[in-house]
C-alpha cells in the first residue's frame, strides 16, 4: 500500500496552522513507534551480539565448533526438515480437501487445524508423554514396534510437527479458494489426468503461498523449545537440539557457547524473515487474510 | 452445460468434487489431523478429568495454581493492552507515513515471529541480567528486570509484538480515504479524524490482533522460563507451573491446568475465526 | 484416475519419507557391534564435570583394557527428581546416578531396578557432600548460621524441590537443624521447626529447576546467598567464579546413590558394563575424581587423604535423623507435608 501523508484535499481545506503541528505530531508518532521497536527488539539483538563476542571471536568459534554443537545443529536441522516435509505433504492434502471437497465434519476439521496455535508448547510435550510414555494410550504400540518415542528423536519430531502444523494449510487454503477450479477444469477437458492437473496447474498457482507456508513452518520448527524440552531426555549429542543446547550450556557456565548458539539461531531466523518478506511481496496479490 | 455433457460422454475425466477428494487423500488428511491434533489433545483432557470433576477443580484451586493462573492472565492482559495501542500506532505509521527506512522497519516487524522464544529469553538476560549490558546499570539503581515482573512483561511484549501490527496493517491500507478527507474538509483535526473515522473501521482488526496476542501470551513458555524467577505469587506463570508439574510427575495437576489454558485459548481462537469470517462474508461471492 | 491409484500415490508420498525417517531413528535402539557398546547414564546436575571430564574417560580406558570393548557414553544431566521421573516415564538409562536415595527408590518401585542396589559396602552411595550457604566475596552480610538467613532483606536462592534433589536436601538441612535445636527453636518442636523453615523460605526469591541453575544464577549476580551443595560451590570456584561459602554448624550429609537400571541394561544387553561402571564409582580412582570436583569421597582411604580439602562439620547428621527418606517424603514433601503447608502459607501472605 502506497503510504500517503499529504492529501491535496487536506491542503485545500485551509488549515495552515495544522501544517506545523501536524508535522511535529507525525514525527513524534514515528519516533515513538520506532523507539518502542528498537528497545523491544533491536536492543536484545544487539545484546546477544555483544554477549556472544564478549570473549573474542576465536573463543566463540571454538565453542561452536565442538561435536556437541554440531550434533545439536544437525538434530535441529533434521527436525526442521522432517517436520516441514511431513507438514507440507499432509498440509497440501488437508488444504485441498478442506477447500475442494465436501464431506461430513469438514467445518469441524477446519477449526481443528488452528488448534496448535492455541496450545502452549509445554502442553504439546505433555500430550505426547501422556500418549507414548509409561501408562500411555499408545504404549502398547511403542512396545510392539520397539521404537522409542518419548525421550528419543521420534517424539521430538512429532512435537515439532505439531507446533508447526497449521502454517502450510493456512497459507495455501485461501489461495486455493481464490484461484478456483476453472483452470483445473480446463485441464481435464483437455485430457489431463488428476496428478498432471495438480502438478502442472494447481501447484503453480499456489506456489508462492505454499513456499511462504513452508518457510514459516521451517522457522517455527527450528526454534521449537518447550515441547522438545519436555519430550527429549536431554541426552547430549543425541536428543539435544540447538535450543536445548543453549539451555544446557547456560547451566554448564559456558555462556559463550549459549550466547553463540543463540546468535546463530537469531541470525538464521533473521534470514528466514527476509525470505518471508520477499515472498510476501511476491504473493501479496493472492493473500487476502491476516496473520 | 451441454458441451461438458458431450465431452463427458466422449470419455473426458469426470469432474466432481467427490472424486477429487478421493478417499486416499481425504482419509490421509483426516487421519493426519486426528493423530497429530485430536488424539493428543483428548489425552490431556482425559487425564485432567480422569478422577472426576472434583479432583480437577481441587487441583486448580491449589493456591500456587491459582496464583500462577492469576499472574498469567494479568500479564497477558497488560501485554495485550500495551501491544494493542503500540501495534495500532505502528501499523498507522507504516501505512500512512513515508520515512527513510520504512521498508526495513516493515520487514523488521516480523522478526519476533521467526526468533525462537528461548533465544528471546536469553537475549533479555544478556541485556537486562545483573551483569548485562543495561542490567548492571539498572541493578545499581535498584531496578530488577530479570527474575522479576518487568522481565516477564518484556518477554511477552516482544514475542507478541507483530500480531496487532500485522492484523491492522492490511485493513488500514485498504481503507477508503474519502471519509477521512471529508472529515478534514469540515475542519476536524487529524487526531479527531483518527478517533472518530479511522478507529471504528479498524477496531475489528485490532480486536483480532489483540485476541491473538492474548492467546499467545497465555501460553508463552520459552522466553518466560529463562527470564522469570519461578516464585509462586510473584513470577510463576501458568505454563511454567505446568512444566514444573510435568517434571514432578504430577499428571493431574499438569493436565488440569493445561485443560484450563487450552479452553481459554481455544475460545479466543474461535472468536478470532468468527470475527474473520464475518469480515470475509462480503467477499464470499468470489 | 481411480481412487485406488490416488490412494497409492498418497501412500507412497507418506510411506517413503516415513521409512527414511524411521531409518534414521532406528539408530536409537541399536546396541552396536560387539566391539563397541553404548551405556546411557542419567545423572543429576551437580556431578556433571566429575563424570564428564574424569570418571567416564577413566572407565572407558579401564573397560577397554579389561575387555577390549569400546564403551561410548550417552549422558543426560537434569535435576535429580526430574531425571528419576524421566527414567520412570521411559527414558532408557542403563545407570542412574542421582542426588538422593529416594529418587532411586522410586525407580525401584516402578519395577525398573530388580536387584538390591543397597547391598554394597557403601549401601549404594558413591559420593557425599554437605549443604552449605554460598555468599558473596568477603561475606559482606556476615552470614554464619541458618538463623542469619531469616534476617529481613536477605535474598536467598534455593532450587525447587519438585524437580531438584538439591532443593530437598536444602529443606531437610534447614528443618533438621531447627529440630535439633541448633537454630534457637526448641529442640524436637515440629511447629517451631516449621516456623523456622517458613522464615527462611520467605527470603527465597528465585526457585530454579536444579542446583546447578541455582548456583549459576547466583554467580550472575542474582540474590545475596545461595543454599546449595558444597560441591557446586567448589566446582564453581574451580571454574573461576569468585565467592565464598559458609558451612553452618549443623547441617545434613548429602549422600548420592548410583544404581544399574536392570530393565534397560538387560534390554540393551549391557548389564556387565553397567554393573562394572557402578562398581567403578567406588574405586579409589573414581573417588579421587569425585574429590577433584568437590564431592566428598566415601572411600575411607581417599577421604582420609584429602581430609584437608573438606572442612569438618560441627554437627553433621544424615537423613536417618529425620526418619529416612520414606518418612521425609511423607512428612515433609507430600501434599499436606510441612513444606507444602509452609509454601502455601507464604504464598497467601504475598
Amino acid at each position: 500500500m502506497q503510504p500517503d501523508d499529504q492529501s491535496s484535499l487536506h491542503r485545500r481545506s485551509g488549515k495552515r496552522q495544522e501544517g506545523q503541528a501536524g508535522h511535529f505530531g507525525r514525527t513524534a508518532l514515528i519516533l515513538t513507534v520506532v523507539l518502542y521497536a528498537a528497545i523491544l527488539i533491536l536492543g536484545p539483538l544487539v545484546a546477544i551480539f555483544w554477549g556472544a563476542f564478549s570473549e573474542g571471536a576465536a573463543r566463540l568459534i571454538d565453542e561452536l565448533s565442538t561435536q556437541q554443537a554440531f550434533d545439536a545443529l544437525k538434530l535441529t536441522l533434521f527436525l526442521g526438515l522432517g517436520a516441514t516435509a511431513i507438514n507440507t505433504v499432509f498440509g497440501l492434502c488437508t488444504a485441498y480437501i478442506l477447500v475442494r471437497d465436501r464431506f461430513a465434519g469438514r467445518r469441524f476439521l477446519n477449526g481443528v487445524v488452528d488448534l496448535p496455535f492455541a496450545v502452549s508448547p509445554v502442553i504439546a510435550g505433555l500430550m505426547l508423554i501422556l500418549l507414548f510414555g509409561r501408562g500411555g494410550w499408545l504404549e502398547p504400540l511403542v512396545n510392539a514396534t520397539g521404537m522409542k518415542v518419548v525421550f528419543a528423536v521420534p517424539g521430538m519430531l512429532l512435537a515439532t510437527c505439531f507446533v508447526s502444523l497449521p502454517f502450510v494449510i493456512r497459507e495455501v487454503m485461501p489461495i486455493l479458494q481464490h484461484v478456483g477450479t476453472a483452470h483445473e477444469e480446463a485441464a481435464y477437458i483437455m485430457g489431463a489426468g488428476k496428478w498432471q492437473a495438480f502438478w502442472k496447474v494447481t501447484l503453480p498457482s499456489i506456489r508462492w503461498g505454499l513456499v511462504y507456508g513452508v518457510v514459516l513452518t521451517m522457522a517455527r520448527s527450528l526454534g521449537e523449545f518447550g515441547a522438545v524440552l519436555v519430550v527429549s531426555g536431554g541426552i547430549v549429542g543425541l536428543t539435544e537440539t540447538s535450543t536445548l543446547f543453549i539451555f544446557r550450556t547456560l547451566d554448564d557456565r559456558n555462556v559463550i557457547a549459549a550466547y553463540g548458539m543463540a546468535l546463530v539461531l537469531a541470525m538464521v531466523s533473521f534470514v528466514l524473515m527476509l525470505i518471508v518478506e520477499f515472498l510476501k511481496s511476491r504473493s501479496s496479490e493472492f493473500r487476502g487474510h491476516n496473520t | 452445460m451441454s458441451v461438458f455433457g458431450s465431452l463427458r460422454r466422449a470419455g473426458a475425466q469426470p469432474r466432481s468434487a467427490a472424486s477429487w477428494g478421493s478417499w486416499g487423500i481425504r482419509y490421509s488428511a483426516i487421519a493426519y489431523l486426528f493423530v497429530m491434533i485430536l488424539l493428543p489433545l483428548s489425552a490431556v483432557f482425559f487425564e485432567g478429568f480422569r478422577h472426576g470433576i472434583g479432583p480437577f477443580v481441587r487441583s486448580l484451586s491449589e493456591p500456587i495454581a491459582l496464583s500462577a493462573l492469576r499472574l498469567t492472565l494479568l500479564f497477558a492482559l497488560i501485554t495485550t493492552l500495551v501491544n494493542a495501542v503500540m501495534g495500532t500506532m505502528t501499523a498507522y505509521v507504516l501505512v500512512r507515513f513515508h520515512f527513510p527506512g520504512r521498508r526495513l522497519f516493515n520487514a523488521f516487524v516480523d522478526l519476533p515471529f521467526a526468533i525462537p522464544t528461548l533465544v528471546t529469553g536469553v537475549m533479555l538476560v544478556v541485556l537486562y541480567g545483573p551483569q548485562g549490558l543495561l542490567g548492571e546499570w539498572l541493578e545499581s539503581r535498584g531496578f530488577a528486570v530479570v527474575f522479576a515482573k518487568p522481565g516477564i512483561l518484556l518477554a511477552l511484549l516482544m514475542v507478541t509484538y507483530p500480531f496487532v501490527v500485522r492484523a491492522v496493517q492490511p485493513v488500514l491500507g485498504g481503507l477508503r480515504r474519502d471519509h477521512e478527507e471529508a472529515a478534514w474538509t469540515i475542519g476536524a483535526t487529524r487526531v479527531r479524524t483518527f478517533f472518530s473515522v479511522v478507529l471504528p473501521e479498524i477496531l475489528p482488526a485490532i480486536a483480532t490482533g489483540a485476541l491473538l496476542t492474548f492467546a499467545r501470551a497465555l501460553g508463552e513458555f520459552g522466553s518466560v522460563v529463562v527470564v522469570a524467577g519461578n516464585i509462586a505469587g510473584r513470577t510463576l506463570t501458568a505454563p511454567v507451573h505446568v512444566y514444573g508439574q510435568i517434571e514432578s510427575e504430577n499428571r493431574l495437576a499438569a493436565s488440569s491446568m493445561s485443560v484450563l489454558l487450552l479452553a481459554l485459548s481455544f475460545s479466543l481462537i474461535l472468536t478470532v475465526d468468527l470475527l474473520q469470517k464475518r469480515k470475509r462474508t462480503p467477499h464470499a461471492a468470489r | 484416475m481411480t481412487p485406488l491409484r490416488s490412494a497409492t500415490n498418497c501412500l507412497t508420498l507418506i510411506v517413503i519419507p516415513l521409512l527414511a525417517l524411521l531409518g534414521c531413528c532406528r539408530q536409537d535402539t541399536e546396541t552396536g557391534s560387539p566391539g563397541r557398546i553404548t551405556l546411557t547414564l542419567g545423572a543429576y546436575t551437580t556431578p556433571r564435570e566429575a563424570y564428564g571430564k574424569a570418571i567416564i574417560p577413566a572407565f572407558q580406558q579401564f573397560w577397554k583394557q579389561k575387555t577390549g570393548q569400546d564403551v561410548e557414553f550417552q549422558t543426560s544431566y537434569q535435576g535429580s527428581g526430574a531425571q528419576s521421573r524421566a527414567i520412570i516415564s521411559g527414558f532408557e538409562a542403563d545407570v542412574a546416578a542421582l542426588s538422593l536415595a529416594e529418587d532411586v527408590e522410586k525407580i525401584v518401585e516402578a519395577g525398573l531396578i530388580t536387584h538390591d542396589w543397597k547391598s554394597g559396602a557403601n549401601r549404594g552411595i558413591v559420593s557425599t557432600s554437605v549443604v552449605v550457604v554460598a555468599v558473596r566475596s568477603g561475606n559482606p552480610l556476615k552470614i554464619r548460621d541458618w538463623t542469619d538467613l531469616t534476617r529481613s532483606g536477605v535474598e536467598i536462592l534455593s532450587p525447587d524441590p519438585r524437580t531438584s534433589g538439591g532443593a530437598m536436601w536444602n529443606i531437610c538441612a534447614v528443618y533438621g537443624a531447627a529440630l535439633r535445636g541448633k537454630t534457637g527453636a526448641q529442640k524436637d518442636d515440629r511447629q517451631a521447626a516449621a516456623g523456622f523453615l517458613e522464615a527462611v523460605l520467605r527470603n527465597v526469591s528465585v526457585m530454579d529447576k536444579g542446583a546447578r541453575e541455582s548456583i549459576t544464577n547466583f554467580e550472575k549476580g542474582i540474590g545475596d546467598v545461595a543454599v546449595t551443595y558444597e560441591n557446586e560451590v567448589l566446582v564453581g570456584r574451580k571454574s573461576g567464579q569468585r565467592y565464598d561459602y559458609v558451612i553452618p554448624p549443623s547441617t545434613i550429609l548429602i549422600e548420592n546413590p548410583a544404581a544399574v537400571i536392570d530393565k534397560y541394561a538387560d534390554k540393551h544387553g549391557v548389564q556387565d558394563a553397567a554393573k562394572a561402571f557402578v562398581d567403578f564409582l567406588s574405586t579409589a580412582e573414581a573417588q579421587k575424581a569425585f574429590a577433584e570436583h568437590g564431592l566428598r569421597p566415601v572411600h575411607h582411604e581417599v577421604a582420609a587423604e584429602l581430609a584437608s580439602r573438606f572442612p569438618p562439620v560441627e554437627d553433621l547428621w544424615t537423613i536417618e535423623y529425620l526418619g529416612g527418606w520414606k518418612q521425609v517424603m511423607r512428612e515433609i514433601f507430600s501434599q499436606n507435608g510441612v513444606y507444602s503447608s509452609v509454601i502455601n502459607r507464604l504464598h497467601s501472605s504475598r
